[in-house]
């Protein structure tokens, strides 16, 4: 709790459970009490007998001794000696009081145990303690669709820690279920509730971003006005479903505003432009280890038809216009399939799908879409179907029923934020792609392929300042550095590190996948692809004054004092 | 009038008193202490500190710890009078057992004096509010 502006705990919160399991056996266990009581003093004053039959009493002691046997249903039998009937009578009574006593007290035990609030506030603990035991960096997420179950398991496998907030018990059980390497405390609650969010660490000094993805606007909202206001130090990344959200968001200075909707016109643009760059983009911000998908064919160029309902697909279509393409747009009311109202021959008649080059199904609902391709596909087998897939899991219906394009919200949600998160640079590199051109595009996915692999290359970024790249900074000055010297292999310099540079970032300007012979200077930002091998490697290079001069140089320079007055070279590695 | 108050009260009291008068009269005279006095003692103080249990506020938690105190030092007082009467004698206490017993109870007592002074302060406090 660094930040004086982050509420503190409220102190119930963590010992409620407690509290709550004494005040609801308040009334058990004095009933308990007042049963032993009456019970163990009868019986020491009821007149009994002793070993030789003459009359005698038992005393407090034996009387307490025999009731907690008898109680608790034990019954050792009539100790020290036999009973009088008057003894008899009287524990036939207290046998009968001291079940009932029992009884009610486990029963009220056992019911607190099953209850609801009892659950939640042992939950709550719980989570509570592991919050605030995290050591690491880690994500509040908050709501756990599908689109935040594929960002945790990507952050997952990146090492990341994360903690979930969501509202419903059935998603929260799932956090469990999904079984992450790492401890992911999640808890069942309203995130708008700003003393649940700091539970879940919103005032943690590791707590390293807020990532809100629930499935209403508000509940986004609420998270990233809380968090810009109480933690303007935090990176913030939320989804709005419509542009007004957005704006507020915005308003917050929330930079991180993800649009599901949106995004879908975006792809189908980029697409239409360059297949080639939209496979890099889809590849470079998909899951680690993803192998590069497949290049779509150009997409046709004729007369489209776009299927969606109110503004949403109004947006798509004058997203689509922009491009140049014809549009016929079809309205599908509410997105649902009304009997009379939506008649899927009126919808293929009115859109003229027979003679289209495309049709494009973007309704909110699954059944609607596949409905609408079907019939497209029987009106007009050779068009290019284009298909919203809004749940994830109905990707093999869209598959079977043959979908040319089809697009999963939850996906481009994750990839999206993981993208942002990974590499902030990354985000402005891909936004320059759909402009380079498609032979660009297609180029630079060969490269990556074939310098680093099939699976999705690890991207970082280096700085080539003094920080940074100590051991260059000479030759950095000096102008005399070029890319591709800096990328030589320091176990062989004749050898090129599996690394290709994606983007340079100097004063201002960006070159977009920067030839070898260009000359760094200091200051100089690159986005890098490559091998994690390659990246170590690449940081010897930058700091290690030996490995610097042979890689680039490719003197082999000794890296101790006396050896290098002997060999007469000066600390940056070059010969006096 | 709160009937939670009132229970509360006599509860309070009781234990209290019946401490009292199971620890007044000669400290090491078994005649003058008796054992039902002893018993019913630890009965209303177990009453009493189940009565405190889940009050959140800070004089709640006070009022809980000097009944815990005052069951667990007669619930000793109560175990070493049986070990003394039924393993050690056989029947009567000596002197020093009795002594034994009754200034464990003494000690009870003082956390009953603080309890009823809380109560007092309590009520106090809330009538001049």
């Amino acid at each position: 709790m660094d930040d004086p502006r982050v509420p503190e705990l409220a102190p119930h919160l963590s010992s409620a459970g407690v509290f709550l399991v004494l005040r609801r056996m308040r009334v058990p266990l004095i009933v308990l009490i007042v049963i032993f009581a009456v019970s163990v003093l009868g019986l020491s004053l009821v007149p009994g007998q002793n070993a030789q039959g003459r009359p005698d009493r038992m005393d407090l002691f034996e009387s307490f001794y025999f009731m907690s046997y008898t109680a608790t249903t034990i019954g050792f039998g009539e100790l020290p000696n036999e009973f009088t009937d008057a003894q008899r009578m009287w524990v036939t009574l207290t046998i009968f009081l001291a079940v009932i006593g029992w009884a009610y007290a486990i029963g009220s035990l056992l019911s607190l145990m099953q209850d609801q609030g009892f659950r939640q506030a042992l939950a709550r603990r719980g989570f509570t303690r592991s919050v605030r035991r995290m050591r690491e960096p880690f994500l509040l997420l908050v709501g756990y669709g599908n689109a935040t179950k594929m960002l945790a398991r990507s952050l997952d496998d990146m090492g990341r820690r994360f903690v979930v907030i969501d509202n419903q018990e059935a998603r929260v059980s799932a956090v469990e279920l999904d079984s992450y390497r790492a401890d992911a405390p999640a808890l069942r609650g309203d995130a708008r509730d700003t003393g649940l969010l700091t539970l879940a660490g919103l005032g943690h000094q590791t707590c390293a971003g807020v990532i809100s993805l629930a499935g209403d606007d508000e509940t986004n909202l609420d998270v990233a006005m809380t968090t810009a206001l109480l933690r303007p130090d935090l990176p913030v990344i939320a989804r709005s479903g419509s542009r007004d959200v957005a704006d507020r968001m915005r308003a917050f200075h929330v930079q991180e505003v993800v649009n599901p909707s949106d995004r879908f016109g975006d792809h189908l643009r980029i697409l239409l432009r360059s297949p080639a760059a939209y496979q890099l983009m889809s590849w470079l911000t998909s899951a680690p280890g993803t192998p590069a998908p497949r290049r779509f064919p150009p997409l046709p160029h004729g007369r489209w038809v776009v299927c969606g309902h109110g503004r949403y697909g109004e947006e798509l279509s004058a997203d689509l216009r922009a491009e140049g393409l014809e549009i016929t747009e079809v309205h599908v009311s509410g997105g649902r399939v009304l009997a009379g109202e939506g008649d899927s021959a009126q919808v293929i008649e009115s859109g003229h799908v027979s003679d289209a080059a495309a049709f494009v199904a973007a309704t909110a609902s699954d059944t609607t879409n596949l409905w609408l391709v079907e019939a497209a596909r029987r009106a007009n087998p050779d068009t290019f179907v284009v298909a919203l897939q809004n749940r994830r899991a109905n990707a093999p219906l869209f598959s079977a029923i043959g979908v040319d394009f089809g697009l999963v919200p939850a996906e481009v949600i994750a990839h999206e934020v993981l993208a942002r998160l990974a590499n902030p640079v990354l985000v402005r590199f891909l936004r320059q792609v759909p402009h380079q051109g498609d032979d660009w595009a297609a180029q630079l996915v060969d490269r990556l392929v074939t310098t680093c692999g099939r699976g999705t290359p690890e991207l970082w970024r280096i700085r080539l300042s003094r920080d940074h790249a100590p051991a260059l900074v000479g030759r950095l000055d000096e102008r005399s550095l070029s890319l591709a010297d800096l990328l030589r292999d320091p176990a062989d310099r004749d050898d090129t590190l599996d690394i290709v540079a994606l983007s340079l970032f100097r004063e201002g300007e960006r070159t977009m996948a920067p030839a070898g012979d260009l000359v760094l200077r200091v200051d100089d930002q690159l986005l890098l692809a490559g091998r994690p091998r390659a990246r170590s490697a690449l940081a010897t290079t930058l700091t290690e004054v030996p490995t610097a001069s042979y890689v680039v140089d490719g003197h082999r320079v000794p890296s101790s004092w006396v050896f290098r007055r002997l060999a007469r070279v000066d600390s940056a590695g070059r010969r006096r | 009038m709160n009937l939670e108050k009132v229970v509360f009260g006599f509860f309070v009291v009781l234990a209290a008193t019946l401490n009292f008068g199971f620890f007044i009269g000669d400290l090491g005279d078994p005649q003058m202490h008796s054992v039902y006095e002893l018993f019913a003692a630890v009965v209303v103080n177990l009453v009493a500190t189940v009565l405190k249990f889940g009050d959140r506020t800070q004089m709640g938690a006070v009022h809980l710890a000097t009944s815990l105190v005052a069951s667990l030092q007669l619930l000793a007082a109560a175990v070493v009078w049986t070990y003394a009467a039924n393993v050690l004698t056989n029947g009567g206490l000596s002197p020093t057992q009795t002594a034994t017993v009754v200034s464990l109870s003494g000690g009870a007592l003082f956390a009953n004096i603080v309890s009823v002074v809380l109560l007092v302060v309590e009520t106090v406090s809330f009538q001049r509010r």
